[in-house]
């Protein structure tokens, strides 16, 4: 009897400590919209935080990055959508504006940073004029040049090109030497096509910009519609000389399978494109050549009159403004900010904090693209103009287009482009 | 004679099938036959898709569009019948009315759609998109199996009548059974709309475990690489089930009037 | 036959339902949206009230002509035609009794659904890699023939963007035609040819005034979905020059994509899709009062 007494308050004793529990700590679940194919990665550094964190539950979730931002700004104007959503930098600050995401200094006072805010890269495209923080940057990459060496060797180039003019002349010495393709570039003129971001570079090492903020707080363009033309020209040229192959207009994508499928069995002899990318070519070439060393190197991109520069691009994370968790959200993304993350499960992407960067190995061919992180530049006022970059991007990718496979002239093309860019730099996002 | 049929039957099957044969070689092989020879055969691609949760995808597919054909389908037989048989008032707007939704691109039905689904809570639920699905499906549907019944002999109805079949029979028992070649060709054209649909799917669709087959093909499509190989054996699997389900219904197709069957 | 109101009420009912309940909200909406200056960032908001403007502004716009001749009859009229002669050709091919004889109806059959059960961005894919210029297997045939000298950007050359555009579109969308048109065929009684033929009348005599005939309805239901489907079509274009080079192959569709998901002007790419109805509208309206009466006017 006093067996069955004790066994059975041992029993209700210890049920009811595990209900108390359970009910102690309810469970909340939070979704992760992540946009990256490294999803089994991502779980695994999911996983970790569940456990380090009893209580809350992650869920993973994936859109393409072609149609994330206006399936979350969809979501979000109907109360839906997950807690924490993967972003591209340029588009937190409208879609902040857009009321999609939760302001973020209150949650940063109550649980800091570890290394402040500061120490992220990119910051003025995650906040607004009034300095409301709509995201926190994440990871960071720039592009850069690459290289076939044993293709270089071949035509006789002994070192990089240095200037815009060294690389036509390169790729033209490739041709001419080999017959192969010298500098394969994605013509194309696709909504969120390649070209863009070669045509910015020029234009920024030239001195020029499509936006840029003047003194007096509003925004115009240093960019003539000669100035364009001009650098549709040289785009051009690579294309009616016959070094860039005409079949690139219609690649708009630097990691266009014929592009890519070039640089890998050496019919080519310069690309360009993010590291992700490289990474890509580099293990391709691998697979299909075991045991061989790589002929391949990267390098910073050509420099203009000024300088030589690129974009920072880069991924931010941000909260949902209908999100019913928002301080577990933010948990959540400190702890994908964290050291581990980039060093044990993201290793694709480089952390865009500047104290982790420096820890970063990128390692021998990556090299060219550490070097060009410390020339690269952010959108700056192209975030903070009134003209919506997407608009921008598709309008230059059109006009280059256009020029560049004669549809129309570069001197047409060029007015035009200015027109638009204009007619969007006085409407605000309309 | 037989020779040009059977040259021509070859020429044309095989521009058919080239293309596919394409997507079947290079899910064998590392980066998909897309970024350079490989060589050897490698099952990693397979292997890799279904890792990534491959055949709930599937599942999902099957079950959605399988159930969205079967009530689409009779739901069109049903308002086909009415249309090819019957004359009555407002019958010529009606048939024209079937055919307003198509009358938009897609692209501009999916953000209204979406709020209204959003509302209803219809978001990430099977029931949602056979619903969908079904309203896709229903216009063509009901205007192929009109014209299908207009090959089917009104004598036929009338001869059932005479033998005193109720209205509903004659639809079920002597009519469906002839026009079965005409509602197999519709049926699969419901079918595979829905399988390789992919706008709505992307809106309706946000959580892995309900997303359908095109859905879990675009994943592959990364920002800067495509997974190719992974891409290929996707494909390879969204095309293999289509061809299995109507290899029984193929028979089907070939119909005719049953001998006799007219007095 | 005796309409009875109750059984056609009944009949009809489930379908008119679903699509009541399904495209009516939509239109309504786009209607509406068409007449404000409705912003993707402003969604919560919503957006101004501006009237006719947006309607204006598309039809005013340089760009108007272009987008009309590029879908009326680069996308749309060159892919349904070729869709309907190519489709009837393998129709007539698979019904041909020397198939049966081989027993090779089933696998004909299979593998003309093969094309059709491609995804399209698959089929995107696979078509480029194809036409490709310096890796692609229809260069290679075209130079070892001796057709060509030097390799063709299928995609990027003006005067072939198009045509490969189609060459897609088709090869994605006749097996649907294909089948469709087989199985009108194989309903024809048989003792309609044999009779005529007994009459000694020629292959062609008998194509022309029996199969013909029976194929008609088929033809005009295809003819007339083929027509609104491809008009309204986006994803082939997309997906296969994103519009380009430059603007070369920007379709009604596709513009509404981009004034709509890149732009973020939601009322102007409204008032596009609104046109774009409107259009097919009185197509679908003359179609049915001038061609397709005398099929249907056959079945009652």
């Amino acid at each position: 009897m006093r067996k069955w007494t004790l066994a059975l308050t041992a029993v209700v004793l210890g049920a009811a400590f595990t209900i108390g529990h359970a009910m102690a700590q309810p469970t909340v679940n939070l979704t992760f919209r992540f946009n990256d194919t490294e999803e089994k990665e991502m779980r695994a550094a999911l996983d970790r935080f569940e456990k380090e964190n009893p209580g809350i539950k992650v869920e993973l979730q994936r859109i393409g990055w072609r149609d994330a931002r206006d399936q979350f700004l969809r979501e979000a104007s109907v109360g839906q959508g997950p807690d924490v959503v993967h972003m591209a930098q340029v588009w937190v600050k409208e879609m902040g504006q857009a009321g999609a995401l939760l302001p973020l200094n209150d949650l940063m006072k109550k649980a800091p940073l570890p290394n402040g805010f500061d120490d992220f890269v990119a910051r003025e495209l995650a906040q607004d004029k009034k300095g409301v923080i709509f995201g926190l940057p994440w990871t960071t990459d720039t592009w850069a040049m690459v290289y076939r060496t044993d293709v270089l060797k071949e035509a006789g180039i002994t070192k990089l090109p240095d200037t815009w003019a060294e690389l036509h002349d390169d790729s033209a010495q490739i041709t001419k030497r080999t017959g192969k393709t010298g500098f394969g570039f994605p013509a194309g003129g696709s909504a969120s096509g390649a070209i863009w971001f070669l045509a910015n570079y020029y234009w920024w090492s030239n001195g020029k910009s499509m936006v840029v903020e003047k003194p007096d707080g509003t925004y115009g363009m240093n960019l003539t519609a000669a100035d364009i033309a001009e650098s549709m020209h040289y785009f051009k040229s690579f294309l009616t000389e016959g070094h860039n192959p005409t079949s690139n207009l219609s690649a708009s994508d630097a990691h266009d399978p014929a592009i890519l499928q070039a640089l890998v069995s050496g019919k080519q002899g310069i690309g360009t494109m993010p590291p992700n990318t490289y990474k890509q070519v580099l293990e391709t070439y691998a697979a299909a050549n075991p045991g061989k060393p790589l002929p391949f190197v990267s390098g910073p991109f050509p420099k203009g009159s000024v300088t030589r520069t690129s974009n920072i691009g880069g991924r931010m994370l941000g909260i949902n403004i209908n999100s019913k968790h928002p301080a577990e959200a933010w948990k959540l993304i400190q702890y994908l900010a964290s050291e581990p993350i980039f060093t044990t499960y993201y290793t694709t992407q480089f952390p865009a904090q500047r104290s982790l960067l420096k820890k970063v190995d990128f390692g021998v061919e990556l090299k060219g693209f550490a070097e060009q992180l410390g020339y690269a530049r952010t959108w700056g006022p192209y975030s903070d103009g009134p003209a919506p970059i997407g608009a921008m991007w598709n309008a230059t990718g059109r006009a280059f287009s256009a020029a560049l496979s004669g549809q129309r002239s570069e001197k047409d093309a060029a007015e035009e482009l200015v027109q638009t860019v204009s007619k969007l730099m006085k409407s605000r996002g309309q | 004679m037989t020779a040009l049929v059977l040259l021509a039957t070859v020429i044309v099957l095989f521009f058919m099938v080239y293309p596919a044969v394409y997507i079947f070689y290079g899910s064998f092989k590392a980066g998909g036959g897309m970024l350079g020879e490989m060589s050897g055969f490698t099952l990693a691609n397979y292997r890799r898709i279904f890792a990534s949760g491959f055949v709930l995808f599937t599942f999902n597919s099957v079950t959605i569009c399988a159930v969205a054909t079967a009530v689409s389908t009779f739901v069109s037989v049903c308002a086909a019948y009415v249309f090819s048989r019957f004359r009555f008032r407002g019958r010529s707007v009606l048939f024209g009315a079937v055919l307003l939704g198509q009358m938009f691109p897609w692209i501009m039905l999916v953000n209204p759609l979406f709020v209204a689904y959003a509302k209803l809570g219809l978001i990430n639920s099977y029931a949602g998109m056979i619903f969908c699905y079904t309203a896709f499906t229903i216009p063509f549907s009901v205007y192929m199996l009109t014209g299908y019944l207009a090959t089917v002999p009104r004598s036929l109805d009338e001869a059932a009548t005479m033998d005193g079949a109720s209205r509903f029979q004659i639809v079920w028992r002597i009519v469906f059974p002839i026009m079965l070649p005409g509602i197999v060709a519709t049926a699969t054209y419901a079918f595979l709309l829905c399988w390789t649909e992919y706008l709505f799917a992307l809106a309706f669709l946000t959580r892995t475990e309900m997303k359908t087959l095109p859905l879990g093909l675009y994943q592959f499509f990364g920002d800067d690489r495509v997974d190719w190989g992974a891409v290929m054996a996707a494909s390879a699997i969204a095309t293999l089930p289509t061809l299995i389900l109507f290899l029984p219904l193929q028979s089907r197709l070939t119909g005719g009037l049953a001998a006799g069957a007219v007095k | 036959m005796r309409g009875g109101r109750l059984f056609i009420a009944l009949m009809l009912a489930p379908a008119f339902l679903i699509l009541g309940l399904f495209y009516v909200y939509p239109t309504f909406q786009n209607l509406a949206i068409s007449l404000t200056d409705l912003s993707l960032l402003r969604l919560k908001v919503g957006g101004n009230f501006i009237g006719l403007d947006n309607y204006r502004e598309f039809v005013q716009s340089p760009e108007f002509g272009h987008l009309l001749f590029n879908t009326v009859i680069w996308l749309t009229a060159l892919s349904v035609i070729l869709r309907l002669v190519i489709g009837l050709g393998m129709a007539l091919l698979l019904d041909s009794p020397v198939l049966k004889r081989l027993r090779m109806s089933t696998v004909a059959k299979l593998a003309i659904l093969v094309p059709w059960a491609t995804p399209p961005i698959v089929a995107v894919v696979i078509w480029r890699w194809m036409l490709d210029a310096q890796n692609g297997v229809v260069n290679g045939v075209l130079q070892s023939l001796g057709i060509v000298d030097h390799p063709v950007a299928f995609f990027a050359d003006l005067r072939t963007v198009w045509p490969s555009i189609v060459t897609v579109i088709v090869w994605n969308t006749v097996p649907l035609v294909a089948i469709s048109l087989l199985a009108s065929l194989q309903s024809i009684p048989d003792e309609l040819n044999e009779a005529a033929e007994l009459d000694g009348a020629t292959r062609w005599q008998q194509f022309r005034h029996i199969t013909l005939p029976f194929l008609m309805p088929t033809i005009t239901v295809l003819t007339l979905m083929s027509v609104f489907w491809t008009f309204n079509n986006f994803v082939y274009v997309w997906l296969a020059t994103g519009a380009g080079p430059g603007t070369f192959t920007n379709v009604l569709a596709t513009e509404i994509y981009i004034k709509a998901f890149v732009d973020f002007r939601m009322g102007y790419s409204s008032a596009v899709g609104m046109v774009m109805a409107l259009v097919m509208a009185v197509f679908g309206v003359v179609y049915y009062r001038f061609i397709a009466p005398s099929e249907l006017k056959d079945s009652l």
